[in-house]
C-alpha cells in the first residue's frame, strides 16, 4: 500500500515515461527490511480498540468521562494510523494532503453535527 | 445431526419456487463442472481467469457476474409483479413476498448495479487514461472476489437458512433478533459488509489510478468526461461507505452478540440506523447514476460527431452533485418528524440538487443539436435515457416537498420515482456502455438489429411498467403490500405494470440471445476503432493486447485520439519497433481468490453462529492477507519480443 511513497523514487531512473507508471505499481519492502513498524502499529490500534471495549463493558466511569475517554482513544487511533499506514508525510506533495484532510474533517465534522441535529427530535417524544 | 439439518433447511427453504431454483442450480453447476473436467479447462480457468489481476479480465468477470445478478434480480421483479397482477392473488404467500422484494432491490443494488459499473470502470478507465493498469492490480482482484464471494453469500440464502426478509433498507426493529430470529438478515448483513470491503477498495484503486496514472500531457481538464465520473464515484464511495459498514456492523453486534445500539429496548436508538444508511444511500445513489452520466458523455459525442457541449460546465456540475449529495438524505425519513427546521433544510437542499441535474442535461441536448447522429444501440439507450431521467428527476423535485412527501412517502409513487432514475438512468447508461465497449472488451461487435429489437422491448416495457406505478401511487397503494382487494381502481392498472414487467424480461432475453449470436457470427472488429472514436481506447487494437499500450501515447488535446486522425498523426500509433521497450505487468495471484473464500467461510460461520468455522475462515483470511503482504516477487517483466510479435500481427508495426 505504501507503492505512491515510492514513485519519485522510481522517476529518476532512465526511460522514465514507463518508470513513473510502473514506479506505482512495482513492490517496495524489500528496501525496507521487516516492517516492524507497520506490526507494531497494528498492535498497538488493537490495544487502543480493545481498552475503550473493557472500559464501556465494564462501566468504570461515569457517562461524561467515559465518553471523553472513548474519544480521546478514537483520535489517537486515528493518528496513529494516518501516521502508520496512510503513510502521512512520508511523500512529495504534502501541501495537497493537508487539503484532502481538511476536506475529510470537514465533511466529518458536518455529517456528525447535522446527524446530532437531526436526531434531536428524539428527546421530544421519548 | 438432524437439528443442524433443521437449521440449514428451515420450512422456508423448501417451497416450491425454492425447490426449483436449487434443481437449476444443482444442474447448472453439475453441467460446468461436467464441461469444464471433459474439456480440460481447470487449469485454464484458475490460470487465466480466476488468478488474474488483468484490469480488462476483472472487468468481464464483473460484467459477466453482473448479468446473473441482473437476471437473477430480474426474475425476482417478475415474480412479484406475477403475485400483484391480480386482486386477492394467491401465488405468494406474504412472507415469500418480503423476502422477495428484499432480495431484488438488495441484488439489483449491491450486486447489479454496483459491478455492472466497476465492469465499465475497469474495462475502459485505464485505457481511456493510457494506462497499463489500475494503481494497485493484485487489490483490484481482491475487490473483484469480495464482491463475488459476498454475492454469493447473499445468493445462497434462499436455499440454505432462510433468505433476509426486512427490505433492502434493513430498518430495525424489524431486523431486531427478537422480531426476527431467522438467519436470514444475518446473510444480508455480513454479505453486504463482504463486498462493501471491495467496494471501498474499488473507490480508493480509481481514484489514484486517475490521479497518477495519465498519460503524459493528460491535465485534469483534458480527461474524458467519464474519467472524470469515475474519478468522483471514488471519492463518494469513501465517505459514503464507513457509515453503512458501521451500521451493518452494529446491528449484527445487536443481533449476534446481545447489543443494544438500534434495539427498541436498552436505550437503543433504531431511528439513528435510518439516519446513517441514508447517510450512505443517498450518496449510494449518486454512485450509480454518476458513471451512467460519464457514459453518456463519451456516447453523445462520438455518435453526434461533435465534441462534448460545455466541458468544464459538465465537470462543474459533477463537482457541485458530489458536495449536494451528502446534504440531502433526510428526504429519505422526512416522515420520521425531526421537525420542520430539518425538513425544510433538507427539502430545499434536494431541491438544489436537481439544477446541477438540469444543467448536465441541457449539455447533452446541446452537443446532439446541429450533429450528425447516428442511431446506433448505445445511442438509443442514450436517447431514452433523457426523458426517463428528466421524469425521474421532476418526481423527484415532488418528492422533495415536505407536505407533498407525507403523502406519497413509501408509495408506489416512489416506486416508479426510483425506478425511473434507477433504470432509466443507471441500466439505460451500462447497457449504452456495454453496447460501446463490448468490440474492445472482446474484438467484435454486439449484432445491432437484435440489439434494437432488444432496446424497443425494454424501453418500451419499462415504461409501460412503471407509469402506470406512477398512478397507482396517487391513487394510495403503498408499496412492500402483498396483495390488494379488488373494487379500489388498482386492479387494471396492476395488470398492465405486470404486463409490461414481462416485456422488459423479454427484452432483457433478446439482450442474452443477441450476446450468444454475436459471439458466434458478430462482425470482428478489426480496425480497434469500429465507432470513429474520440479517446484513447479506441486508438489501440480490440480487444486490447495484455499491455494495452505498446508505447504510452502523448496527449495534446482534450479528444486526444480524434485529435490525433485529424492532425494525421494517428500513423504515429504504429510503433517503430526500436521504441519497443519492456513493460513491467504484475503477476497472477491466486491471493485475491483464496482471501474472498476465506472471508465467505467467515460469513458463513457468523450467519450461524458457528464460530468453529468464521474461526477457521479468519484464520483463512489472516494467511492470505500475510501471504500477500510478503510475496515480493509480484511483477513480471514483458519480453519486448513479445509485443513486437503482438504488434506485427495486428499490422501495427512501423516498416
Ligand atoms: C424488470 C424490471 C423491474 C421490475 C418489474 C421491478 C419491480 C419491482 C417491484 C414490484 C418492487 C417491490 C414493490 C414493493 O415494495 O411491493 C421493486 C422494488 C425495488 N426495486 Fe425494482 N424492479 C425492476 C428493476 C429494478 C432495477 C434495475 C433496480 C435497481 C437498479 C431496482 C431496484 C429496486 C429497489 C431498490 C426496490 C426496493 C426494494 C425494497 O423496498 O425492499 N429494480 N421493484
Ligand atoms: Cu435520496
Amino acid at each position: 500500500m505504501a507503492h505512491l511513497s515510492n514513485q519519485s523514487h522510481h522517476a529518476e531512473t532512465p526511460d522514465h515515461e514507463d518508470r513513473i507508471e510502473i514506479g506505482s505499481l512495482t513492490p517496495h519492502f524489500q528496501a525496507h527490511g521487516f516492517p516492524w513498524k507497520q506490526v507494531l502499529g497494528y498492535v498497538a490500534s488493537l490495544l487502543l480498540t480493545a481498552l475503550a471495549f473493557v472500559l464501556v463493558m465494564n462501566h468504570v466511569l461515569p457517562p461524561t468521562a467515559l465518553i471523553a475517554v472513548i474519544l480521546v482513544l478514537a483520535v489517537l487511533q486515528a493518528m496513529l494510523q494516518l501516521g502508520v499506514f496512510m503513510h502521512l508525510r512520508e511523500s512529495r506533495g504534502s501541501a495537497w494532503q493537508v487539503i484532502v484532510l481538511g476536506l475529510g474533517f470537514f465533511m466529518a465534522a458536518g455529517l456528525i453535527i447535522a446527524s446530532v441535529w437531526i436526531m434531536m427530535f428524539k428527546a421530544g417524544v421519548s | 445431526m438432524s437439528h443442524i439439518i433443521a437449521e440449514l433447511f428451515p420450512p422456508s427453504t423448501l417451497r416450491l419456487f425454492e425447490l426449483i431454483a436449487d434443481v437449476l442450480i444443482v444442474l447448472t453447476t453439475v453441467s460446468i463442472v461436467g464441461v469444464l473436467t471433459y474439456t480440460k479447462k481447470w487449469v485454464w480457468l484458475w490460470r487465466e481467469w480466476l488468478t488474474s489481476v488483468d484490469h480488462k479480465r476483472i472487468g468481464i468477470m464483473y460484467l459477466i457476474a453482473a448479468l446473473v445478478m441482473l437476471f437473477r434480480g430480474g426474475v425476482d421483479a417478475l415474480l412479484l409483479r406475477t403475485q400483484l397482477a391480480f386482486p386477492n392473488n394467491h401465488f405468494l404467500g406474504p412472507e415469500h413476498y418480503d423476502e422477495i422484494f428484499t432480495t431484488h432491490g438488495t441484488i439489483m443494488i449491491f450486486f447489479m448495479a454496483m459491478p455492472f459499473l466497476f465492469a465499465l470502470f475497469n474495462v475502459a478507465v485505464p485505457l481511456m487514461i493510457g494506462a497499463r493498469d489500475v494503481a494497485f492490480p493484485r487489490l483490484n482482484a481482491v475487490s473483484f472476489w469480495l464482491f463475488a464471494f459476498g454475492a454469493l453469500l447473499l445468493n445462497i440464502s434462499f436455499v440454505i437458512g432462510g433468505s433476509p426478509n426486512a427490505g433492502w433498507t434493513a430498518y430495525p426493529p424489524l431486523t431486531e433478533l427478537r422480531f426476527n430470529p431467522s438467519v436470514g438478515e444475518n446473510y444480508y448483513f455480513l454479505s453486504l459488509l463482504i463486498a462493501g470491503i471491495g467496494t471501498t477498495i474499488t473507490g480508493i484503486n480509481f481514484m489514484v489510478t486517475i490521479l497518477r496514472m495519465r498519460a503524459p500531457g493528460m491535465t485534469l481538464m483534458k480527461m474524458p468526461m467519464f474519467v472524470w465520473t469515475v474519478l468522483v464515484t471514488g471519492a463518494l464511495i469513501i465517505f459514503a461507505f464507513p457509515p453503512l459498514t458501521v451500521s451493518l456492523a452494529l446491528t449484527l453486534f445487536d443481533r449476534l452478540f446481545g447489543s443494544s445500539f438500534f434495539t427498541l429496548g436498552h436505550g437503543g436508538m433504531p431511528m439513528m440506523f435510518v439516519n446513517l444508511f441514508w447517510l450512505f444511500g443517498h450518496p449510494e445513489v449518486y454512485i450509480v447514476v454518476l458513471p451512467a452520466f460519464g457514459i453518456f458523455s463519451e456516447v453523445v459525442p462520438v455518435f453526434s460527431d461533435k465534441k462534448l457541449y460545455g466541458y468544464p460546465i459538465m465537470v462543474a456540475s459533477v463537482l457541485a452533485i458530489t458536495v449536494l449529495s451528502y446534504g440531502v438524505w433526510v428526504h429519505h425519513f422526512f416522515t420520521m418528524g425531526a421537525g420542520p427546521g430539518v425538513n425544510a433544510f433538507f427539502g430545499v437542499s434536494t431541491m438544489l440538487i436537481a439544477i446541477p441535474t438540469g444543467v448536465k442535461i441541457f449539455n447533452w441536448v446541446l452537443t446532439m443539436w446541429g450533429g450528425r447522429i447516428r442511431f446506433t444501440v448505445a445511442m438509443l439507450w442514450q436517447l431514452a435515457f433523457i426523458p426517463a431521467f428528466l421524469i425521474a428527476g421532476a418526481t423527484g423535485v415532488l418528492l422533495a416537498t415536505v407536505p407533498v412527501d407525507y403523502q406519497m412517502h413509501n408509495s408506489y409513487f416512489l416506486i416508479a420515482h426510483f425506478h425511473f432514475a434507477l433504470i432509466g438512468g443507471t441500466v439505460f447508461g451500462v447497457l449504452s456502455g456495454m453496447y460501446y465497449w463490448w468490440p474492445k472488451m472482446f474484438g467484435y461487435m454486439l449484432n445491432e438489429r437484435q440489439g434494437k429489437v432488444a432496446f424497443w422491448l425494454f424501453f418500451i416495457g419499462f415504461l409501460v411498467t412503471f407509469v402506470p406505478q406512477y398512478m397507482l401511487g396517487l391513487e394510495g397503494m403503498t408499496r412492500r403490500m402483498y396483495t390488494y382487494p379488488p373494487g379500489l381502481g388498482w386492479s387494471s392498472l396492476n395488470l398492465v405494470s405486470t404486463i409490461g414487467a414481462f416485456t422488459q424480461g423479454a427484452g432483457f432475453l433478446v439482450i442474452v440471445y443477441n450476446v450468444l449470436w454475436s459471439m458466434r457470427y458478430g462482425e470482428r472488429d478489426l480496425t480497434g476503432d469500429p465507432w470513429n472514436g474520440r479517446t484513447l481506447e479506441w486508438s489501440i487494437p480490440s480487444p486490447a493486447p495484455e499491455y494495452n499500450f505498446a508505447i504510452v501515447p502523448v496527449v495534446h488535446d482534450r479528444d486526444a485520439w480524434w485529435d490525433m486522425k485529424q492532425s494525421g498523426k494517428s500513423e504515429a500509433f504504429k510503433v517503430k519497433s526500436s521504441a519497443i521497450r519492456p513493460v513491467h505487468m504484475p503477476k497472477r495471484s491466486a491471493m485475491p481468490f483464496l482471501l474472498g473464500l476465506s472471508f465467505f467461510v467467515v460469513g458463513f460461520g457468523m450467519t450461524f453462529s458457528w464460530w468453529v468455522i468464521a474461526i477457521i475462515g479468519g484464520l483463512g483470511v489472516l494467511a492470505s492477507l500475510l501471504y500477500g503482504a510478503f510475496d515480493y516477487d509480484d511483477f513480471e517483466e514483458l519480453d519486448p519480443e513479445v509485443i513486437r510479435r503482438t504488434e506485427a500481427g495486428l499490422g501495427r508495426l512501423q516498416a
